[in-house]
């Protein structure tokens, strides 16, 4: 088979192209564990309180280890119920010290909402039925508002909550 | 087409100017791996 020159050298530019592509997709998910943020990890959406993670003393920011964090998140239209606090008070801001791994774990109780923490790789559908989670460390100072991204209604522009990395 | 025709059609078509396909291919693939770079650059910066 007769190829023209430059013909050889784009089609080695492509192929060489997809190599890497995909060798990079393959690092990604098979060395470094990264999937979906929603891969078949099912929880009844009308009872999400008889999953350990998602009992209302649950929701919100539990410590883990030194910088081990993890959030619950139980998303419904049109709030995020990370918890209350000590004096009872619904939480709305959550602080994280700066270079933390934080595992974002959340569900819906009825449609499907787009958790997303403003400036950050934290970006993850969250369905009914379904638990998201997303590990993350979290390296950069600041305060990022945590939104929904995916339109669920009138309320829609009202589920938001704030996220503090402090040094 | 007598002999002579044939080899000058088939000299003529090895011999077709991809210049302009090349660096509108070229074009197209820079701008493809630069896209690529600065969307990788940004997941792994944020």
């Amino acid at each position: 088979m007769h190829l023209h020159k430059y013909e050889k050298i784009w089609l080695t530019f492509g192929i060489g192209a997809l190599v890497i592509f995909l060798i990079v997709l393959g690092y990604g998910a098979f060395y470094k564990g990264t999937h979906p943020q929603s891969h078949g990890v099912t929880i009844d959406q009308n009872n999400i309180e008889s999953n350990e993670a998602f009992k209302p003393e649950n929701l919100g920011l539990t410590k883990v280890d030194d910088d081990k964090y993890i959030i619950n998140i139980a998303a419904s239209a049109f709030n995020y119920d990370l918890g209350k606090d000590e004096e009872g008070n619904v939480v709305k801001h959550i602080r994280i010290p700066k270079g933390s791994k934080v595992l974002f774990q959340a569900t819906s109780k009825d449609v499907i909402h787009g958790f997303n923490v403003a400036g950050t790789n934290v970006n993850m559908m969250v369905e009914p039925g379904y638990i998201s989670s997303l590990e993350v460390a979290m390296n950069k100072p600041g305060t990022y508002t945590i939104v929904c991204n995916e339109y669920c209604g009138v309320g829609h522009h009202l589920m938001y909550a704030t996220l503090e990395v402090y040094e | 087409m007598s002999n002579d025709e044939k080899k000058k059609a088939n000299h003529n078509e090895e011999k077709s100017d991809l210049k302009g396909t090349f660096v509108s291919v070229m074009i197209l693939g820079v701008f493809l791996v630069i896209s690529w770079i600065g969307a990788f650059t940004l997941f792994l910066s944020r």
